[in-house]
């Protein structure tokens, strides 16, 4: 349904927009800015800082005739009102004339600015904020010049306030806007800033335990309209304008936010060009023009560091020892061409699309087996019955219904948390279908529990419900199929006109994973939402480009331990088996021939024959696929090789010569997807590119059905996007990113659709009477490779621990923050660590975090003992 | 802890409220907690809100706002003196000032027997007796109009010796 539209006046300019479109928005769409501060496009208006103040005049209607009247000359008659009016809080109306220039809203625009300057430090010279604020480009454009207030009588308030160890506040340069409460409030969900005191002593407290607990607390450095709020990353490490920008995507989950890396060459690094900050680049079918404090704060794995591998390593005499690329490269090919189909090429979706597909396409002509490292399974399915190119949750809203399963979406995807969260707001049904309670519960229309391990049987509960015909469902499951509650989610979600499913891990492995994903379709296929936009299944993977790997025909191994023990030669790339499963241990054997190509000397590299050094994300061009199917291309940031000449001031000649020396002989780090083409160069296939992401993504674009027709040209076409945001437009949308380097571009669906019907066994799942079962769950903040190097989340990541129900921890007698000792019996390995008491979990069930060093890949049996 | 200690009176308060809008009964409880030590601290703030399911942010939000919940402990015994305008042309800044000086303490802060504390407020509503002030301690509030300092240092002895009996009848319970 359109909106009504509706004609009115900006300085002079014409304009129509649809009813209820704010003046202040209107204006900004014809290219007229009213300056603003605490309003802000994403969020309600509130009217508090009253620099949007113009005049506003409106037609005037004649009581009898309800006509307007009109001037001698035949003009409408206008009456404007008596004072100035926020443009920000004032929705257009017929014939409206607004003025932004004249004299009255200049002098109003000078006492605002003159009002809020009274105690402000006028610190930018050392402020962070200087270069990028907006009260001081506001100040510069509409402000007064000189205050009539004595300098003397300013009000001073601590500076180095820190509202926890990420965010610091400096209380003298705050306006009182309002935009970080505001948006913790009513984005984040996460209220745990607000103000205190009153007047001239109002300040922002956080109470909370960390300070500032929320994963989105950034984001509140880049809306606010001065140097109040700081990130403890970038505060005094560098000037705005000292820093260059380079288009990147995440890689922390599969969302694929945008982000712009800002770099700086500086004397301080030896001259080296040094990652300062993340920041989020608009994309508002991706992440809008937000990202959570992992992406912004956990790149330093990506950065240049002491630890970075330099030199590829060659084992000789039991050692790792340096090597020439030309004799690491020529001892791999060696070995491999002589195992041939005994290769396993194990690959994670940290990977780029590029990366993947040379990897499988040289295993592929040794005869070797690709398989991807995950945790979860599914992806055969989201290639076919995924969401569809056109699909963005900013489009789901009344006519939608949006079922989340297994998982716990703020920790796994927090900016599909935040997402689905504004879907349902607008009016989209939300089901949530967990064992445990989550976040996202508080925004759900349905919220529905299963019993732990029974996720596919609770999602064929809900298509028992709709279909005839009636997969047997186990009985622990009985009682939730057999809730009205489960029933009128299931009518709701039938009905809906679009449908979309989120299925995760929690709690669950890979066989859990794969029953969970075919019900899914299953409720997907009988209700027909699936092959148009905004419908269908999308995996909340653990890995950046788990989709594009399935895409590019890449899946995990139901049963990797014996795989790996039967290779006879590993080529792992990305993955770290040996950390997060101490059981794969076993595969190690010195029997076997052991490639590792990583970033770090990672537990497994230590145990390979050979390891070759890799490029970082932030040093080379690549492309991901999002877990919407969205393929994006993210751009080089850092030199790659610490080693080589940093190429600036540019004469080509220089360019050229660090060209030839490549050529002639490799050095330092080389990108994921040229190793395994100089391999293939060695063992004389044809088809291999390794001189630069885009011509590898040609072959690919030519080879891999799906994602024919892409082109790198492609994938950096933009258009434009609301609301406007920019480098004029600070105080608008904040220093978030204009997107000029690609929006990316969504996969088509691959063939299949009904024929997916299938009905998973699902066997029942019964809690042992004694002992208990471990589900791995998923924390954002985890003790992975990739966030292990951060510099600042250590404390919010912690040590490992596990999450026990109230009666296991008295029986142990353990309290809050005890020891326990748990025995992961399979694995035959017990350890020691914390223990989390959660009142709400059932007796029997523990829960341990993925990535904190604990063998957990699936539910497993342990025993518990108090340690100590 | 609050919720043990006025178990009944916060359900009493809790079952005014709808049970998706528990939060509204946030002033009722910060009332029971300063009652209780005439000033709330960092876990009443916390217990508050976890009773109420917001966050203890939310709740020192509250108690920054309103000027008469107090976040600092001081005296058992607020005096609080209207020192606006009408108030102070009838002498109420002389009374508060000499009363002080007599205290032996400066406007917002506590006598040395930690007692009694004197400070400025805004309207009280009865301009037209003053000087006057409102005692604002566990017992809740008094007002006391038409004062002299005399007549406050009298109101003042009564309220120590009030103070020390208590304190004597706690000691043999």
């Amino acid at each position: 349904m359109m909106a009504k539209m509706v004609s009115l006046t900006i300085d002079g300019k014409p304009v129509e927009v649809p009813e209820g479109t704010l003046v202040v928005n209107a204006a900004k769409k014809v290219g007229v800015d009213i300056p603003v501060f605490c309003y802000h496009p994403k969020m309600e208006p509130v009217g508090m800082c009253r620099m949007c103040l113009v005049e506003i005049g409106r037609p005037v209607i004649d009581r009898a005739s309800g006509q307007p009247l009109r001037e001698e000359d035949g003009s409408l008659k206008i009456q404007f009102g008596p004072k100035l009016e926020t443009a920000c809080t004032t929705p257009v109306s017929e014939g409206m004339v607004v003025l932004g220039a004249t004299e009255k809203v200049k002098a109003g625009r000078e006492d605002i600015l003159e009002f809020l300057l009274t105690s402000h430090p006028l610190d930018c010279p050392i402020c962070d904020k200087g270069g990028e604020c907006p009260l001081q480009n506001l100040t510069m454009g509409f402000g007064p010049g000189e205050s009539r207030y004595l300098y003397d009588d300013k009000k001073h308030l601590a500076k180095h306030v820190p509202l926890g160890e990420l965010i610091y506040l400096d209380r003298e340069r705050c306006i009182q806007c309002g935009r970080c409460v505001r948006f913790q409030e009513l984005i984040a969900d996460d209220p745990v800033i607000a103000f205190s005191q009153r007047g001239r002593s109002l300040e922002i407290v956080s109470y909370s335990e960390p300070g500032f607990d929320s994963y989105w607390s950034g984001n509140t450095t880049d809306i606010c309209p001065v140097g109040a709020l700081t990130t403890a990353d970038f505060r005094f490490r560098a000037r705005p304008w000292e820093l260059k920008a380079a288009a990147s995507i995440c890689n922390h989950c599969p969302v694929g936010c945008n982000l712009t890396l800002n770099v700086r060459r500086e004397a301080v690094s030896g001259g080296k060009w040094v990652l300062k900050r993340v920041m989020p680049r608009q994309n508002e079918a991706v992440n809008e023009i937000w990202i959570c404090d992992k992406g912004r704060l956990g790149y330093h794995f990506g950065a240049q560091n002491a630890e970075r591998l330099e030199k590829p390593l060659v084992r000789k005499n039991g050692e790792l020892q340096p090597a020439t690329w030309q004799e690491a490269l020529e001892l791999v090919t060696e070995r491999f061409q002589s195992v041939g189909r005994g290769l396993i090429t194990l690959a994670s979706g940290r990977l780029s699309n590029e990366d993947l597909f040379n990897l499988g396409k040289l295993t592929r002509s040794l005869g070797g087996k690709s398989i991807l490292y995950s945790s979860m399974a599914g992806g055969d399915l989201t290639t076919q019955i995924g969401f569809a190119p056109g699909t963005n949750f900013a489009d789901m809203g009344k006519e939608s219904a949006i079922l989340v399963v297994g998982s716990d979406l703020e920790e796994e995807a927090p900016l599909w948390w935040l997402r689905v969260r504004q879907a349902a707001k607008r009016g989209a049904t939300l089901i949530v279908l967990n064992a445990r309670q989550t976040k996202l519960d508080r925004d759900a229309h349905y919220s529905l529990r299963f019993p732990f391990g029974t996720a596919a049987a609770a999602v064929l509960a809900l298509v028992n419900t709709l279909s005839p015909k009636r997969p047997e469902l186990p009985e622990s499951i009985q009682e939730l199929a057999r809730s009205s509650e489960l029933k009128a989610a299931a009518k709701a979600f039938a009905e809906a006109k679009d449908a979309a499913i989120l299925f995760g891990g929690d709690g669950m492995g890979l066989a859990e994973t794969q029953a969970l994903a075919q019900a899914c379709a299953n409720l997907l296929l009988i209700t027909d939402h699936f092959g148009r936009p905004n419908n269908g299944l999308l995996g909340v993977w653990p890995r950046a480009n788990d989709q594009g790997a399935w895409e590019l025909g890449w899946q995990p191994s139901m049963n990797l331990p014996a795989d790996l023990a039967q290779a006879q030669a590993l080529y792992i790339v990305a993955a770290d088996p040996v950390s997060d499963d101490p059981a794969y241990l076993n595969a190690f054997d010195g029997q076997k021939f052991v490639v590792v190509q990583d970033l770090y000397l990672s537990q497994t590299a230590r145990l390979a024959d050979v390891v070759f050094p890799a490029q970082a994300w932030t040093e080379r061009e690549g492309s991901y696929t999002s877990g919407e199917r969205r393929v994006q291309r993210y751009y080089p940031a850092l030199q790659p090789n610490a080693a080589l000449p940093p190429r600036v001031e540019s004469p080509g000649s220089r360019r050229a010569q660090v060209l030839t020396g490549l050529r002639a002989e490799l050095d330092g780090p080389q990108a994921d997807f040229a190793i395994p083409a100089f391999l293939a160069e060695k063992l004389g296939y044809e088809g291999f590119v390794h001189a630069s992401a885009s011509l590898v993504f040609a072959r690919l674009a030519a080879e891999a059905p799906s994602f024919g027709g892409l082109s790198y040209q492609k994938l950096a076409e933009v258009h434009e996007q609301w609301p406007i945001v920019g480098r004029s437009d600070l105080y608008y949308g904040g220093t978030t990113y204009e997107n000029t380097q690609g929006l990316g571009v969504q996969l088509p669906l691959a063939q299949g659709g009904a024929s997916l019907l299938s009905w998973p066994q699902v066997a029942d799942f019964k809690l042992p009477k004694l002992g208990g079962i471990a589900f791995p769950i998923t924390r954002l903040y985890d003790r992975g490779a990739t966030l292990m190097h951060s510099q600042l989340l250590h404390k919010r990541i912690g040590e490992p621990y596990i999450i026990l129900s109230k009666q296991e921890a008295s029986r142990l007698k353990i309290s809050q923050g005890g020891f326990v000792r748990i025995t992961f019996t399979d694995a035959e390995r017990s350890v020691v660590v914390q223990a989390k008491v959660d009142e709400g979990l059932p007796e029997r069930v523990v829960l341990a975090p993925r990535s904190f060093g604990l063998p957990i890949s699936g539910p497993t049996p342990v025993e518990l003992k108090p340690a100590g | 802890m609050l919720a043990e200690k006025y178990a009944q009176e916060i359900q009493t308060i809790l079952a005014k409220y709808p049970p998706d809008q528990r939060r509204s009964a946030v002033m009722p409880l910060l009332y029971i907690a300063q009652r209780d030590k005439m000033y709330v601290n960092r876990e009443d703030m916390a217990e508050i809100a976890e009773i109420l399911g917001i966050t203890p942010t939310e709740v020192a939000s509250i108690v920054g706002f309103y000027s008469l919940y107090y976040e600092e402990q001081k005296g058992k015994y607020h005096i609080q003196v209207c020192t606006d305008l009408p108030c102070a042309l009838r002498g109420a800044e002389r009374f508060m000032q000499e009363l002080c000086s007599r205290l032996n303490i400066r406007p917002g802060e506590t006598t040395a027997d930690g007692l009694i504390t004197v400070e400025p407020v805004m309207c009280l509503a009865a301009c037209d007796k003053a000087p006057m002030f409102q005692v604002q301690s566990g017992a809740g509030l008094s007002y006391h109009e038409n004062q002299t300092v005399e007549s406050a240092l009298a109101l003042i002895e009564q309220l120590r010796s009030d103070a020390t009996r208590k304190r004597g009848r706690d000691s043999h319970v």
